[in-house]
């Protein structure tokens, strides 16, 4: 590949594929360079994509794109090994607000969208390292492969081998990512929508705390697919020396726990995956979101909104790519991408419900690495209601009930904890 | 055989997944001296692949070939003693359903 392109993008993802897209159509030259056998083959997430963002800019995906479920249900429980307390909301028609897919399908998808666009997308090839001249940014380099172009849009992922090999991003920390791990299950459509009280093309999301990580910071999920349940554990990895099981067979005990298990009866493994995730809001950025000859999008740039029971990573990622593409325009209608050209970026990221809700929720992940909040208050929620229903003939009056299902918590940290979350989430 | 009330091996899990294994490992140990001093030895317990174990003697053995490439054994190595890349040419795990 000895051609000169007017765009570069490291990484076939929902970032990437979305800034492609955009730049394709507006008559630029972009090279999507991507790792896997096809867009979405490397890609891993939750269950869930929210789908306000899909409504500006491919309003036509309700048709198209491969949406398993709609989200109708969602659920949050407390459990611990033999109880739990949940959460429903349950609204009577779905809202089509966001729907359950697999990332795979669906960035393939966008792969799709990319090329018709006139994108042009080579698989099967890691980028190693971007090339720098001058001080600016101007191609990426794979193996013994160099190519070159007027800007390069870096989005590969959680992982940014690219950015640390270029001097342009830390060492990842443990402390600013979870590990995700999931096991895709299959089970007929009439038993999910049996099973979970759903009927066609309505999905239920679940999060849950507590047993599932070992009471670690972290949590699960489980999302109702078409003909397919997925679930998992995400361990927040600074915490994962706690762990007093290897977590291959967290997961498992897990999917074991007698609440889930029997919902899953039947059913039969067809895949399990692992992903990292951030999860430090703005903590998990790279110290520059752009420089001379390069912009940053998607998971690569931390861009992943991390709220305990709301996860947000693909809306997030594809806004991103839209507006590094605007900012690229601009940058280009001034005839350069320099650092000051592509400020813009940030000026646009500013600008946008990405800045806006990270600045939101900028202590956040502060708020939820307090380890009691996967620990004690599971315990103290279970033991409440177990208390509390269980009647004997003594009065169950609540203020003693929580007396004595608090344990050891003392009531100024309760105070302390349900402020700090008030106050950050 | 059923999977509702029995742990699934991880190897049996692995082999549930569509697979490329390139003949050449993307990981490689860059000291092994370091591996068997480390104490806590985070590799073991946290990859989700099961990819590090421990011997006998204290050495830490690897296989790339499960590798499901996440980079949690990159980042929580103590002593960066892990060289972890991502295998070339589209080789390793092919998610179907990630």
């Amino acid at each position: 590949m000895s051609q000169r392109f007017d765009v570069i993008v490291v990484g076939a993802g929902p970032g990437g594929l979305t800034a492609a897209q955009r730049l394709a159509s507006r008559g630029f030259k972009v090279l999507v360079v991507e790792r896997g056998r096809k867009p979405g083959s490397k890609n891993v997430y939750g269950g869930r994509i929210y789908a306000h963002v899909l409504d500006k800019l491919y309003p036509e995906y309700v048709k198209e794109a491969p949406v398993e479920r709609w989200v109708r249900k969602e659920r949050l429980t407390m459990l611990t090994k033999d109880s739990g307390v949940t959460v429903e909301f349950e609204a009577k028609a779905t809202e089509h607000k966001s729907f359950t897919a697999y990332l795979s399908n669906f960035t393939e998808w966008l792969g799709r969208k990319a090329e018709a666009a006139g994108a042009l997308v080579v698989t099967e090839t890691p980028v190693d390292s971007l090339i720098t001249k001058d001080g600016k940014v101007v191609g990426i380099k794979s193996g013994s492969d160099e190519v070159y172009g007027g800007v390069v849009i870096v989005a590969e992922g959680i992982n940014r081998l690219v950015l640390e090999s270029s001097g342009l991003a830390p060492k990842l920390q443990p402390s600013l990512v979870g590990l995700g791990v999931k096991e895709v299950i299959k089970l007929s459509r009439g038993e999910i929508n049996e099973r979970f009280n759903l009927d066609e093309d309505e999905g239920l999301a679940w999060a849950l705390a507590g047993y599932p990580t070992h009471y670690v910071p972290g949590g699960a999920f489980l999302y109702t697919n078409k003909d397919a349940v997925t679930l998992g554990i995400v361990v927040y990895l600074e915490h994962g020396s706690k762990l007093d099981v290897p977590v291959y067979d967290l997961i498992e005990e897990f999917r074991l726990h007698p609440f889930i298990s029997r919902l899953l009866k039947g059913g039969q493994l067809l895949e399990y995956s692992a992903h990292l995730t951030p999860i430090a809001g703005l903590k998990a950025m790279p110290p520059r979101l752009y420089g001379n000859g390069y912009l940053v999008v998607g998971d690569a740039a931390g861009f992943l909104l991390h709220l305990g029971v709301l996860i947000r990573g693909v809306d997030f990622a594809m806004e991103s790519g839209r507006l590094a593409a605007e900012a690229v325009v601009k940058a280009h209608d001034e005839g350069k991408y320099d650092e000051e050209a592509l400020s813009v970026y940030q000026q646009l990221l500013n600008e946008s419900f990405i800045m806006r809700e990270f600045n939101a929720f900028k202590n956040a992940h502060k708020a939820l690495n307090n380890p009691r909040l996967y620990s004690d208050y599971v315990m103290l929620a279970n033991a409440f209601m177990g208390r509390y229903f269980d009647v004997d003939g003594t009065p169950r009056r609540l203020w003693d009930t929580f007396m004595r299902a608090k344990g050891n918590l003392t009531l100024v940290d309760l105070t302390k904890d349900a402020l700090s979350l008030v106050m950050n989430l | 055989m059923s999977m509702d009330n029995r742990r699934i091996p991880i190897e049996e899990r692995l082999n549930s997944n569509a697979w490329d294994v390139s003949q050449r490992p993307h990981i490689r140990i860059i000291d092994p001296d370091k591996c068997r001093k480390c104490e806590a030895k985070p590799c073991t317990h946290l990859c989700p692949a099961r990819c590090y174990t421990l011997s006998s003697d204290g050495t830490v053995l690897f296989s790339h070939e499960g590798c499901l490439e996440c980079g949690t054994c990159r980042i929580v190595c103590p002593y960066n003693a892990i060289e972890w890349t991502y295998p070339r040419s589209g080789y390793g795990v092919q998610y179907r359903f990630g």
